[in-house]
């Protein structure tokens, strides 16, 4: 397994997937872990301050996955946010990440979730009320705070500072919980990685931006790629909670990525929080 | 003799009673007790980690690496007792909650933490035979799958409003 992983520039699409699908994290928040649920067949409950949204299945099930659709409706989901069916999806589902995802790639991921095992497991309503439940809403909110297309690579940056921008914007979809949300739920983009107050399950999440007092400026950035392969801060305590999860993701990529994302961090512009996020 | 039993009966309430009351009392203080040594335990162990960290990164001498090591061979074993029932919720002097997932899921928090036991036993064998590579395969396998797999389930940050 390791091995597959560690080939990302491997050539079989299901192997590329199977590593593009570890680096974006899909199985954590699309396997309900504390039920036994089985990976990737939906069910996990997000709790949110708009309300508990269930993942759904992304087995290739026929009746209850995505086992019908196709590598249009499949990428339409993944990066605009649209079910099959034209509803859009809540932003709870970090499309707003996943738009910058390439084509290949995605092709890649629909390829290695196809090669699972289907599982039978309906998908659960989500549990929030009016007005956030009128999902045609989501257009208006599109409107205002989605900004969709591909990731474009800055010229003038290293093939290292790229990779990094790539992991981190689109596919590990750091943002979504490092960086503050508005009234609306939307990210705020002049926060870009500034801590999050009020973070998945009302929990604080830190920032990484390398601000000295707020941020992890005082981080190297071998600090950075210590913690995503094992957990370990410069402090010698090692993560838990939520990152805990991400850690299992980030300890199986290789460690030109890891580095690739420490040195983009490194090079984001400091940005000031209230408080010591971490 | 009627009344001595009688009397004896009434000393024998009294004095349960008062067995209460002090081990009420004595479980509050108790309770703080056990949370400094329980943080102070978790400092120490991070002192160890950073010394066998140190030696890896051509840092510290080996020595030292096998102190850190061989202590958190020890200190990994007494973590069940560092969590009594009833010690749950924030350290006031902290930044972590104990989660109550501990003491509900008593048999899974065992098994995490003699995971983490195990692994610390390995990075004594590994740390014993001076082989770089083996140390710090070891030490990535216990930060990761022991500290780490138990800071993910059973710990959380303490909100800080």
């Amino acid at each position: 397994m390791l091995l597959v992983l560690s080939l990302s520039a491997a050539a079989d699409p299901v192997s590329r997937g199977a590593y593009l699908v570890n680096a974006a994290g899909c199985e954590g928040c699309h396997t309900d872990l504390q039920h036994n649920g089985q990976p990737y067949a939906g069910g996990r409950a997000l709790v949110t301050p708009f309300g508990t949204f269930y993942s759904p299945n992304i087995t290739p099930d026929r009746e209850t996955g995505i086992g019908r659709w196709s590598d249009e409706q499949f990428l339409r989901a993944l990066r605009d946010g649209i079910r099959p069916d034209g509803a859009n999806y809540f932003p709870v589902f970090p499309y707003p990440s996943f738009t910058k995802i390439t084509d290949e790639d995605a092709r890649a991921i629909k390829a290695y979730l196809f090669s699972l095992p289907a599982v039978r497991h309906a998908n659960r309503a989500h549990d929030i009320s009016f007005p956030v439940s009128w999902r045609f809403l989501q257009n208006g909110w599109k409107l205002l705070f989605f900004s969709p297309g591909p990731f474009r690579p800055a010229p003038e940056r290293s093939e290292a500072y790229n990779r990094g921008a790539y992991l981190v914007t689109a596919l590990a979809h750091c943002g979504e919980c490092h960086t503050p949300r508005n009234w609306f739920g939307a990210t705020e983009p002049d926060r870009f990685l500034a801590g999050n107050p009020h973070g998945p399950d009302g929990k604080a999440v830190p920032n990484i931006t390398p601000d000295p007092q707020s941020g992890i400026g005082d981080w190297s950035e071998e600090d950075i790629a210590t913690l995503l392969k094992i957990g370990q801060t410069p402090e010698f305590d090692f993560v838990g909670g939520a990152m805990g999860e991400v850690v299992k993701d980030t300890s199986r990529l290789d460690d030109a990525d890891r580095r690739a994302i420490a040195l983009y961090l490194k090079s984001l512009p400091p940005i000031r929080s209230q408080k010591k996020g971490r | 003799m009627f009344f001595v039993t009688r009397f004896r009966l009434l000393g024998m309430v009294l004095a349960v009673g008062m067995a209460g009351v002090s081990a009420a009392a004595s479980l509050a203080q108790d309770k703080e007790t056990v949370l400094k040594s329980r943080q102070e335990t978790m400092k120490e162990q991070g002192k160890d980690v950073g010394a066998v960290k140190a030696y890896l990164e051509g840092k510290g001498d080996l020595a030292q690496a096998k102190t850190g090591a061989a202590n958190l061979t020890q200190t990994t074993k007494k973590i069940p007792e560092l969590f009594p029932p009833g010690t749950g919720g924030p350290n006031p002097t902290g930044d972590y909650v104990a989660k109550p997932e501990i003491w509900t899921d008593w048999n899974k928090f065992l098994d995490a933490q003699k995971t983490a036991a195990s692994k610390a036993d390995a990075l004594l064998v590994a740390v014993n035979s001076g082989d770089k590579a083996a140390i710090e395969a070891a030490f990535n396998d216990l930060g990761k799958n022991g500290c780490g797999a138990c800071h993910t389930t059973f710990r959380e940050k303490i909100e800080k409003k």
